[in-house]
C-alpha cells in the first residue's frame, strides 16, 4: 500500500484548496472529490505534473439533486484514481477534457446521453448509442426514468 | 457503384437502428479515408439500468451476457468489485481457477479472432484450422464448467465449481496440443505472403498516439507500450504467477496479429503453472445479501484490453449505480486515428485490427470531400469494389 | 417431389441474423460451419443475401432498433422460408426481459418454425435444429402439402 498512500497523501497537499475529500480504500485505488470551479485546472496538474495520463473511461451517477461525474484516471496502468466532480441539475453542465484527452470525447458523448451533462467545447454530443429519433431530455440512468416508462418510449418509435 | 446514396459502417455487435444507422462516417478523397466519425451503433440493451433493478447475484448473470466472447472477464470484474465491496476476499484457490479460466477464455477468443482476421483478408484455410483447433479449447472449458460459452464459473466469493485432478490432466494434454497449433499459426501469419501483403503496414498506430488516444490490450501493445492490467494492477491469482507481457514494435495489424498468437503461448504457460501452484483448501466464502454502501472500481485484462467496472452500492441487496466500460469502446479513439489515411480496401481488417466484439460488419457511409458526392456500400461491396 | 422441393430440403441456404445479442450464439452458429461439426457436409450453407436464402437463423433478443431490419429482412426471403430462433434470447428474450431496448423472442416479430433452446445452444443443438426443420419439411412434401 506505500505507495498508493503516498500517492494519496501529494494528492492531498497538492489540491487541498480544490479538494472535498481523498481516500484510499486499497492499494492503487484512490477516490478524490473535488469543487467544480477546480476542476480544469486539477485535470489538467494530474495528467502533466501526476502522471495520470490514461483516462479509462467517465461514469455519470444521479444522486438525486446532483449528478456526479466521475473521471478514472491510471498511471502507468496501475494505480486507478476516480475523481468525482457533483453537478447540480439545474445548471448540469462541465468543461470538456477532451482537448487534453482525445479519448474522452467517446465517454462525454455516453455520460450526455444517458444523464444528460452537458460538456462545455465538445464539438460533439450527439448521441453514440441511444437510437435516432429518441426523444431528447429523456436521460435513461436519471433515476426517475423507471423501466416501463423507457420501454414504452421505444416501443411507441 | 451506386452514387447519391450513403453508406454507413456499423461496427462491432451491434445492428443498424431504425433509421439510416450511421456508425462511422468516411469522409473520403478518392480511394483514401481523410476523415472518420464514429456514432456506434451497437446493440444497446439497456445493461446498465437492469443492474439496478436486479439482485447482486442476478445481475452477476446478467453481467456474464455482457458478452458470450469474453463472458468470464465480465464476470471476474465484476465479483471482485462486489467482494471488495463487501469486504471479502474469494480464497486462493477460487484466484486460481479464476485465473485458469481466464487464460483458457483468452485462447479461444484470440484463436477465434486469428480466425476471424484470415477471412477478412480472405484467407479461409488459415481460419478453418484456428476454429477446428479452437475446439480443443472449447472442450476444456465444458469439462470444467458444463459449458462452452458462458461458463458461469465464478460467484460472488469465490467459484461455483472445483477443478479435479483427472481434468488436471486433461487440461496439460490439451494444452500441449494447441501449444504446437499456436506456433504453427505464428510461423504462418509471418511467412505467409497472402496474410502479410493485406496486414503487414496497414493500420499504423504509432506509440505516442496509441498513448494519447488511451486504447488498450493488444492493440495498445502491438504499438510498443507494456501496460496489461494483469501486470500492473494484479488480481486474482496474477499477482504470483510469473509471465511475460508481450509487446511488438509493428504498430501495424501484423503486430496485433503476432501479440495475440504470442499472448495464446503465454496463457498457457500461465495456466500450467496455476495448475502446478493451485492451492488447496474452499472455493468460495459465503457472503449476505446486503451490500454496505460504498464504491469500488474493478479493472481486469479481458482478450481486448482493459475492462473496467465502477460499482456504488447502498446497503440494500440491489446496486445503486453500476458502469461498465469494454476495451472495445476504449479502441474507438485510436481506431479513428488509424484509419485516416488508409485504403477503403484496408477499413475491415483495419476494424478487425482492435478484435471488435465478432464484428457484423454491414454498411458504410462516404463522404467524397473532393468530388462533392456520397454513397453507401455494404461489405461486401466494399470489399468487391475495393480488391486488390 | 419437385426438383425445387428437393433442392431445399437437400441443400438449405441459411441466412444468419444476430437482433442484438452478446454473440455467444453467433459464434456456436459459426462453429457449427468449421471442420469439427462441419454443418455443410448436409448441403446447408451460410448465405449473405436474404433473396437467396432459405432459412432465417435468428440469435439475440430483439431490440426496438433492430425489429423493423428484422421483418424487412424476413420479407425480402422468397417463399417458402423458414425461421429458426437459436437461443434463449431469440426464444423469449428472458435474459434481458428488464432491459428497456430488449423486446422479447423473435416470435413478437415473425412466425418461428423451430425453436433452440440454449445460452447458448452447442453446435450440434443447433445443428440438430435445422435438421429437424428439413425433417419435417421432407415428411409433409411426401404427403402432398408444403408446410
Amino acid at each position: 500500500m506505500g505507495q498508493t498512500s503516498e500517492v494519496t497523501e501529494e494528492l492531498r497537499a497538492a489540491f487541498k484548496d480544490s479538494m472535498i475529500e481523498v481516500k484510499a480504500p486499497r492499494e492503487r485505488r484512490i477516490f478524490m472529490r473535488i469543487k467544480k470551479v477546480a476542476f480544469q485546472e486539477t485535470v489538467k496538474r494530474l495528467i502533466n505534473d501526476f502522471g495520470f495520463r490514461h483516462l479509462s473511461t467517465i461514469t455519470g451517477v444521479d444522486l438525486g439533486d446532483q449528478v456526479e461525474v466521475i473521471y478514472h484516471f491510471a498511471r502507468e496502468g496501475a494505480i486507478e484514481l476516480s475523481v468525482g466532480v457533483a453537478l447540480p441539475k439545474n445548471t448540469l453542465s462541465i468543461s470538456t477534457v477532451s482537448g487534453l484527452m482525445p479519448a474522452a470525447s467517446v465517454y462525454e458523448r455516453e455520460v450526455h446521453e444517458f444523464l444528460g451533462v452537458s460538456f462545455e467545447g465538445n464539438p460533439n454530443l450527439s448521441p453514440l448509442v441511444l437510437p435516432e429519433g429518441w426523444p431528447k431530455n429523456v436521460y435513461p440512468l436519471r433515476k426517475e426514468r423507471t423501466f416501463e416508462e423507457l420501454r414504452q418510449i421505444g416501443a411507441t418509435k | 457503384m451506386g452514387y447519391g446514396s450513403t453508406v454507413k459502417v456499423p461496427f462491432g455487435p451491434q445492428h443498424p437502428a431504425l433509421k439510416e444507422p450511421e456508425n462511422f462516417l468516411f469522409e473520403v478523397d478518392g480511394d483514401i479515408v481523410v476523415n472518420v466519425t464514429p456514432r456506434i451503433g451497437y446493440v444497446h440493451r439497456g445493461i446498465e439500468k437492469a443492474l439496478e433493478l436486479r439482485s447482486y447475484i442476478q445481475d452477476l448473470y446478467l453481467a456474464e451476457r455482457i458478452c458470450g466472447i469474453c463472458s468470464h472477464a465480465h464476470t471476474t470484474c465484476y465479483t471482485q468489485g462486489i467482494e471488495e465491496l463487501l469486504g471479502v476476499e474469494a480464497p486462493p484457490r477460487a484466484k486460481y481457477i479464476r485465473t485458469i479460466i481466464a487464460e483458457l477464455e483468452r485462447l479461444h477468443s484470440h484463436s477465434l479472432w486469428v480466425g476471424v482476421a484470415a477471412h477478412e483478408v480472405g484467407f479461409d484455410t488459415l481460419f478453418m484450422y484456428t476454429w477446428r483447433d479452437r475446439e480443443a479449447v472449447m472442450e476444456l472449458l465444458e469439462a470444467i464448467s458444463g459449458n462452452r460459452v458462458h461458463y458461469a464459473m465464478n460467484t460472488i466469493g469465490g467459484v461455483r465449481r472445483d477443478i479435479s485432478a483427472e481434468k488436471t490432466d486433461k487440461i496439460r494434454s490439451s494444452l500441449d496440443f494447441f501449444e504446437k497449433r499456436v506456433q504453427e499459426y505464428l510461423h504462418v501469419i509471418r511467412t505467409e505472403e497472402s496474410f502479410l501483403k493485406r496486414t503487414a503496414g496497414v493500420g499504423l498506430l504509432k506509440k505516442q498516439e496509441a498513448l494519447d488516444f488511451c486504447a488498450v490490450g493488444p492493440t495498445l501493445r502491438a504499438s510498443g507500450v507494456k501496460n496489461d492490467v494483469r501486470a500492473d494492477d494484479p488480481y486474482a491469482a496474477y499477482g504470483e504467477i510469473p509471465f511475460e507481457v508481450i509487446v511488438d514494435d509493428e504498430c501495424d495489424v501484423l503486430g496485433r496479429t503476432v501479440v495475440r498468437c504470442k499472448e495464446m503461448l503465454e496463457s498457457i504457460n500461465i495456466v500450467r503453472y496455476a495448475l502446478d501452484k493451485m492451492p488447496e483448501g474452499s472455493t468460495r466464502v459465503r457472503v449476505p445479501m446486503a451490500v454496505p454502501p460504498g464504491e469500488a472500481v474493478s479493472r481486469v485484462e479481458a482478450p481486448r484490453g482493459e475492462l473496467i467496472h465502477y460499482a456504488k452500492s447502498n446497503g440494500t441487496t440491489k446496486p445503486e449505480r453500476y458502469k461498465v466500460r469494454s476495451p472495445t469502446l476504449a479502441n474507438i479513439p485510436a481506431l479513428c486515428k488509424t484509419l485516416v489515411g488508409a485504403h477503403l480496401a484496408d477499413i475491415p481488417i483495419i476494424l478487425a485490427g482492435i478484435d471488435p466484439c465478432f464484428s457484423c460488419m454491414d454498411r458504410m457511409v462516404f463522404v467524397d470531400v473532393a468530388k462533392d458526392r456520397n454513397w453507401v456500400w455494404t461489405m461486401q461491396q466494399l470489399k468487391r469494389n475495393t480488391s486488390r | 417431389m419437385n426438383v425445387f422441393n428437393w433442392a431445399r430440403a437437400k441443400s438449405p441456404w441459411l441466412l444468419h441474423f444476430n437482433t442484438g445479442g452478446c454473440n455467444g450464439c453467433d459464434i456456436e452458429l459459426v462453429a457449427a460451419l468449421t471442420p469439427k461439426f462441419d454443418v455443410e457436409r448436409f448441403g446447408i450453407r451460410l448465405q449473405g443475401s436474404p433473396r437467396h436464402a432459405d432459412i432465417l437463423a435468428v440469435t439475440g433478443p430483439v431490440t426496438l432498433q433492430i425489429r423493423d431490419r428484422l421483418v424487412r429482412v424476413y420479407e425480402q426471403m422468397p417463399e417458402p422460408k423458414k425461421v429458426i430462433a437459436v437461443g434463449t434470447c431469440a426464444l423469449s428474450g428472458s435474459p434481458f426481459k428488464d432491459c428497456y431496448n430488449v423486446l422479447g423472442g423473435i416470435d413478437t416479430v415473425l412466425p418461428v418454425d423451430a425453436y433452440v433452446p440454449g445460452c447458448p445452444p452447442k453446435p450440434e443443438a443447433i445443428i440438430d435444429g435445422i435438421a429437424g426443420m428439413i425433417q419435417r419439411r421432407r415428411k409433409s412434401e411426401l404427403h402432398g402439402s408444403d408446410k
